[in-house]
């Protein structure tokens, strides 16, 4: 019973040295397992491991390992023994598993490494490291040149990108990104390749080929011209960045912004009116900048308590609101545009008015657009003259409108008494 | 108070009658009428007659109630003839109006005798209101230039005797011919005309029914205007600063003052002699020394004397006429115009065989 128990303890040890020494075997990463034939190969990126001779009846095999083309190592074992070298950074472990006779003999071999990650290629390869093919590795270097490293504002300078594939292998994949500085504008792209390229080792190609017009005076720094690429067999290659050329634009003042500077002034007939009186405003427009202002927009807001009465100029209505269109404005242009107002109730009002332009400054693209507003002085409502009329008992205003009436009414009697 | 009628017949007459209603509202703006009433001191009646709308449609101070148009066309073109069948075949339109009007103690039927619905109208008319009225009624009649022409001296001397015929009770005579004097144009020499005979009439009517310092009534005015010839004329006065009432008195009968030319001491039958103004003006003695002086000659001078504080002295003179040489003088050159206008048509007849020469293509058709 005793021996039993040891027995069984003894059994269980064992089965947990079996599962450690498991589990230092699955750290690899097989990659092959199969038969190869005497004078094949197995190659492992650039490594090709030949099964040079295959010895049936002494139960082993030659192996000699090339790293591209070149004998790294040598070497016969017999079956399940294994030859250890490093390649790639990573450990390879090839070992024999059994040997085989035939019109071609052939051996089993499995084959596994510390860590396939960075394995790109793996396969049979028929003839052994003399037939192996190898996809070389790319290296694309990129140039950014620019006609001119100092320009005066305005000028126009040409910017060229090359790409040189100084690599031993084809690039694929090759994307380009080629971000356009700030302060200059995009005049004419000459060339442009675009889309996924494809550039053979050594040569050497222009990808972009355009013309700027530097718009702000500094100095500006171009951001790189970037590529993404990819060898033949799809290995992703680290990203190419060109050169950063740095221009100088200096300020000659010759091609400097235009702007359209409307002024806005106000004007009132007069600044103490009575109620219901009416009362002139006058807006005075002049344009002092140097460009011409378009589609002027002036919308007139009056207090509640103020009408619009009309206008000689042309005002328009929409929505209640008095509205003024110009639909440009010249230089050195001065205009008025009038209306007249009517105050409805005693108090203090000013009338504001929001404006609208837009303008082209000579450089930039798109228009420039100018908001703002402007308000009046204050103008003074005072008491009607017949304010104080209407405050009367309604016997004063009875009366004499009584007599008025007597009076029409007996004008009229008369007048129909003698017309014939 | 004096129940009275005047009557303005035709242009003439609507004119006067017209002026009489507008002084009556005491003031010359023709504005006066929509402010003021007529001072009329009597109950006074007045209607203007016309067959011409338009010559109705131009009176100012006349109610439009008080204007009749007889409709026939534009007036009667100084055809008597054709007037008076006009008037015939509306009298009773006429005759209905005024009686709607009241009983009254005295009419006035004013209009020109030279034209063609007063000088028509006017003498039945009158003949009208006789038969159904038993009211003294004068005629007021105006002559016309002299030389205005054939037609209206004919009319004026048919409708002066028509008048005449007519029974009516007087007749006041006013001559364009006369107050030519006036001068000026010929509208405001009509107008001034009008205004005269307006404020001599308005006058007249004050004094018929005001009382007297002196009294002078409607009895006195028919008893002046059944002496003589059944013609009299009226003279009027206002005196000037500081003119006398004696000197305003003969300024009254002077030509200047009359409505007809006469000679009052020489021609005159009876008169009126009415007064008025502030007693500070009246001087009994220089009054009464006129009045004899006219009386005199005349004969019988009814006076009247009408005190009005603070007015000037106004003198209004209603003079009969035993003889109007004038009028003869108007009568002989009538009958020339009525031998002229007779010769004028005898020779109009004459050349009717003009006539002859028309009718020889009488019956005949063109042919083209």
């Amino acid at each position: 019973m005793v021996q039993f128990k040891n027995m069984c303890l003894l059994m269980l040890t064992l089965a947990l040295v079996s599962l450690v020494f498991t589990g230092n075997a699955c750290a690899k990463d097989m990659i092959f397992n199969g038969s190869i034939q005497e004078g094949d190969g197995y190659q492992i990126n650039t490594i090709v491991i030949d099964v040079a001779e295959v010895f049936v009846s002494a139960e082993s095999c030659v192996f000699k390992v090339y790293d591209e083309g070149e004998l790294e190592h040598d070497k016969l074992i017999n079956i399940d023994d294994t030859i250890t070298f490093t390649a790639e950074g990573e450990t390879i472990d090839v070992t024999l598993l059994s040997v085989s006779g035939g019109t071609l003999p052939q051996a089993t071999v499995s084959i596994t490494i510390t860590d396939d990650d960075n394995i790109y290629l793996k396969q049979i390869v028929d003839g052994g490291h003399e037939k192996a093919t190898f996809p070389g590795t790319p290296s694309l270097e990129i140039t950014k040149e620019v006609s001119s490293y100092t320009v005066d504002q305005g000028e126009v300078v040409t910017i060229k990108v090359t790409a040189r594939n100084k690599g031993d292998g084809k690039a694929t994949e090759v994307r380009f990104s080629d971000p356009k500085p700030t302060g200059f504008i995009l005049q004419e792209i000459l060339l442009e390749e675009t889309g996924q390229l494809t550039i053979d080792k050594y040569e050497t190609r222009t990808i972009f080929l355009y013309k700027l017009q530097a718009n702000e005076a500094g100095t500006f720094e171009f951001q790189p011209t970037r590529a993404s690429y990819s060898n033949e067999a799809d290995l992703d290659f680290p990203e190419a960045v060109s050169n950063i050329p740095v221009i100088t634009v200096t300020d000659t003042g010759k091609n400097a912004k235009k702007v359209a500077e409307l002024e806005f002034s106000t004007s009132i007939e007069s600044s103490s009116v009575k109620r219901n009186d009416e009362v002139e405003v006058v807006i005075n427009i002049k344009n002092q900048g140097d460009s011409s202002a378009n589609g002027v927009v002036l919308n007139i807001h009056l207090p509640e308590e103020v009408e619009y009465k009309g206008s000689n100029s042309n005002i328009e209505i929409i929505n209640g609101m008095p509205k003024a269109y110009l639909e440009t404005f010249g230089l050195d242009q001065e205009k008025e545009i009038r209306f007249v107002i009517k105050p409805t109730e005693l108090g203090t009002y000013t009338i504001t008015t929001d404006y609208s332009y837009q303008y082209e400054d000579g450089v930039s693209p798109d228009r420039q657009e100018v908001t703002g507003e402007f308000t009046t002085s204050t103008i003074d409502v005072a008491r009607g003259d017949l304010d104080s009329v209407i405050e009367q008992p309604w016997y004063v205003i009875a009366i004499p409108l009584l007599i008025i009436v007597a009076i029409g009414g007996w004008l009229f009697h008369r007048s129909r008494q003698y017309r014939f | 108070m004096l129940n009275i009628l005047i009557v303005g017949n035709g242009q003439c007459g609507n004119r006067i009658l017209d002026a009489i209603n507008k002084e009556a509202f005491g003031g010359k703006s023709k504005f006066a009428k929509f402010y003021s009433q007529q001072k009329y001191k009597s109950k006074v009646e007045t209607i203007a007659i016309n067959t011409a709308i338009n010559d109705l449609k131009e009176l100012s101070s006349t109610k439009a109630k008080d204007r009749i148009h007889i409709p026939h066309l534009h007036g009667v073109g100084a055809n008597r003839t054709l007037g008076k069948s006009v008037f015939e075949d509306n009298k009773s339109h006429i005759m209905r109006n005024i009686e709607e009007r009241g009983n009254f103690d005295v009419g006035f039927v004013i209009t020109s005798a030279s034209g063609g619905t007063g000088s028509s109208f006017t003498p039945p008319l009158i003949k009208e209101i006789k038969e159904k009225h038993d009211f003294p009624v004068y005629a007021v009649v105006v002559l016309p230039f002299r030389e205005e022409g054939t037609l209206y001296l004919q009319n004026a001397a048919f409708c002066l005797k028509e008048i005449r015929d007519s029974g009516v009770d007087g007749i006041i005579l006013a001559d364009n011919q006369f107050l030519k004097q006036i001068g000026g144009n010929v509208q405001s020499a009509y107008n001034t005309i009008n205004d005269m005979i307006a404020r001599r009439m308005l006058f007249l009517l004050d004094a018929l029914d005001s009382e007297m310092m002196m009294v002078t009534d409607l009895g006195d005015f028919k008893t002046v205007m059944s002496g003589g010839a059944g013609l009299a004329t009226i003279g009027f006065y206002e005196a000037e600063k500081g003119m006398n009432i004696k000197t305003t008195i003969q300024k009254a009968l002077s030509p200047n003052g009359l409505l007809f030319s006469t000679d009052v001491y020489k021609e005159g039958s009876r008169a009126m002699v009415i007064i008025k103004g502030d007693k500070s003006y009246l001087s009994i003695d220089e009054i009464s020394s006129e009045v004899e002086k006219l009386s005199s000659s005349v004969g019988h001078v009814f006076k009247g004397i009408i005190v009005r504080k603070g007015e000037a002295p106004q003198v209004l003179v209603v003079l009969t006429l035993e003889a109007a040489e004038e009028l003869e003088n108007l009568y002989s050159v009538a009958v020339d115009a009525i031998h002229q206008e007779r010769e004028k048509k005898t020779r109009v007849e004459e050349q009717k065989e003009i006539d002859k020469a028309f009718s020889q293509i009488d019956g005949l058709e063109p042919d083209y």
